[in-house]
């Protein structure tokens, strides 16, 4: 048995857990959002795209997911860069800090927001007394509220991603680039952040991916009326029973969201990576 | 010799295994329940009385009605399911399709007991209703003094603000929806007055809902004091401590009806019949009517005052219950609620 078929073999079970898993139920879909009452047809297709109002919550779920993503690398790197820098026992604490809310359900941690965010809700309250809201201004079922959701639940997948990159980064580099004069935040700048873009684009890629797709935190948090794409798709494969055109905007959703993905990593990776 | 003895053993053996199987299985009857908290008051108020009487076990699966129904179908050549019940008027479709048996009333006595209305189709193969849920108007009454009386109290301007909605992907939604889409000027023909209507709510701050769980939020939390929705789920919001109460609007009430069907081609249709009759008695009625406010269809189910304070109950209630087409609901269901999600949308 040669090199080769050894790797094949170890290979193996992936790929086929993969095929399995993926490709066949990812087949099948694009199958069946061509699939009309006559053969082939676009007509799932051309009803989405044809529509301002799916246009729209296509938007939204891409913008949304943008910005989540971008606070969520703001937010992420400091602190991932503080984590890598401090002693292990901190180290260990700070890790603990920021996966802690992944070891509650996203639907537990999202009913603390909804306490915090609805109408009578510390937040919302605090901000009638100072007078910066009207009686009835709430957080809750708003865009701001899905943002301040999903940023609490994929934070973890960001700093953690980042700090494996900056853990490994030379601390000597920093301290070269301060005895040649540069200040703390001109090494941040110049040294760490272009050296721990490849822990940004890979958290990135996590973050934006997993909040396109996600509909538990959205649908909670945003209400009826704030409608994200995710979330379309489970209405309709389980109270419209529409599952063509259910599979159709799974396939719409899969391909915005490449779209997006394959110019970042495009930009991103041969600099850096 | 001996082998032929061992033999003639093994034979007797499993012969009296083939019969034992055989008993259970015309003991055995199996039916659908809803799960939660209504598969609990079921197995209390109906199945465990039943098994106690007939001496028969049960099995329960858990399907809502719409999955059931699904079952039933594809089952059509071989049917699992001895009594099937369903909430959303599948049992219409399913009759004329053939996968229920009609029912003779003298082998069901408590059907003489049985309002007209929950009874109306047996001989079509529609099994009867032996609970209701009605859809009328759930309030905070200490929030508003003067209990509301009329649909058309949903539609003042005043109340928008502190009103609940539930989205018309849950079925105690449509049906809400529906009255709003009828008091404003429609019918199943044409909902856009409906919609028109929940688009004007809306600007005026009402609140639409997925689920049941967030409008006992929207009570106790945000002082919503208005919503469209089921007397059971007023009582729930009773029993959660909020001071709430449950009004039939002037213009009918549309209501829920949870039947119990009698499945084409089973072997024990006898036991199933009698599952059926004792889901019909008073006793059960009561039972069901205490433990989760749905409303009896036996005229002669004895309520407490407090119990029936809180339902549809009596001849005269029983009336203005009605039933919008189910399948026109069906068949437009997909559409409606497009439209309404983009009503909605913000």
């Amino acid at each position: 048995m040669n090199d080769r078929t050894e790797n094949l073999l170890l290979a193996l079970p992936g790929l086929v857990l993969l095929v399995l898993a993926y490709f066949v139920p990812i087949g099948q879909m694009l199958v069946l959002s061509l699939s009309g009452a006559s053969g082939l047809t676009l007509e799932h297709f051309s009803r989405f795209l044809a529509d301002p109002f799916y246009l729209n919550i296509l938007w939204r779920t891409v913008r949304l997911s943008l910005v989540i993503t971008v606070i969520c690398a703001v937010l992420g790197f400091p602190y991932a860069y503080i984590m890598a820098r401090v002693s292990p026992r901190l180290r260990m604490w700070m890790v603990v800090a920021v996966i802690l809310p992944l070891m509650t359900s996203v639907v537990v941690r999202t009913f603390g927001w909804m306490v915090l965010l609805s109408r009578n809700g510390l937040v919302s309250q605090w901000a009638r007394d100072l007078g910066w809201a009207e009686r009835n201004f709430q957080l809750m079922h708003s865009e701001a509220a899905i943002v301040i959701g999903m940023v609490q639940v994929l934070l973890p997948f960001m700093a953690l991603s980042i700090l494996g990159v900056i853990s490994r980064i030379d601390t000597r580099l920093e301290e070269a680039s301060r005895t040649m004069g540069a200040s703390f935040l001109g090494t941040l700048r110049s040294v760490v952040l272009p050296l721990s873009m490849p822990g940004i684009v890979a958290g990135s890629l996590l973050v934006f991916t997993l909040s396109a797709s996600s509909f538990i935190t959205p649908s909670l948090m945003g209400g009826a009326r704030i409608q994200v794409l995710a979330g379309l798709v489970y209405k309709s494969v389980t109270q419209t029973l529409e599952w063509p055109f259910a599979a159709a905007q799974a396939v719409i959703l899969f391909v915005g969201v490449l779209l997006v993905l394959i110019p970042y990593v495009k930009i991103s990776t041969p600099r850096h990576g | 010799m001996k082998t032929g003895f061992t033999l003639t053993s093994l034979a007797a053996a499993s012969l009296a295994l083939l019969g034992a199987t055989a008993m259970a299985q015309n003991n055995t009857l199996t039916i659908n329940s809803f799960g939660g908290a209504y598969e609990t008051a079921h197995r209390k108020c109906i199945i465990t009385p039943f098994e106690k009487e007939t001496g028969a076990t049960t099995k329960i699966v858990t399907a809502y009605s719409a999955d059931a129904f699904a079952q039933v179908r594809a089952q059509k050549a071989a049917p699992q399911y001895d009594v099937i019940h369903f909430s959303g008027g599948q049992e219409i479709v399913a009759a004329t399709e053939g996968l229920l048996s009609p029912i003779d009333a003298s082998k069901v006595p408590n059907l003489a007991n049985v309002y007209p209305v929950a009874k109306a189709n047996i001989a079509k193969g529609e099994g009867p209703v032996y609970s209701i849920a009605a859809i009328g108007l759930v309030y905070n009454s200490q929030a508003l003094p003067k209990a509301p009386t009329s649909w058309k109290d949903v539609l003042d301007p005043k109340l928008s603000n502190k009103l609940v909605l539930t989205d018309i992907s849950n079925g105690y939604g449509m049906l809400g929806f529906l009255m709003i889409n009828r008091v404003s000027g429609g019918d199943l023909k044409n909902i856009q007055p409906g919609l028109d209507a929940v688009r004007k709510l809306l600007a005026g701050g009402a609140i639409v809902v997925n689920t049941s769980p967030e409008i006992q939020r929207e009570f106790a939390q945000n002082g919503a004091t208005i919503a469209p929705y089921a007397s059971d789920y007023a009582y729930t919001l009773t029993k959660a401590n909020l001071p709430v109460k449950f009004a039939q609007g002037a213009e009918g009430t549309p209501a829920s009806f949870i039947t119990a069907n009698l499945v084409a081609n089973r072997p024990n249709q006898a036991l199933a019949l009698k599952f059926i009759d004792m889901s019909l008695s008073e006793s059960a009625q009561t039972c069901f009517a205490n433990e989760l406010r749905y409303s009896p269809t036996n005229s002669k189910a004895q309520l407490a005052p407090d119990v029936a304070a809180t339902v549809a109950y009596g001849p005269a209630a029983m009336k203005d219950l009605f039933r919008f087409d189910a399948p026109t609901i069906e068949a437009n269901r997909a559409n409606w609620v497009e439209r309404w999600s983009k009503t909605i949308a913000r």
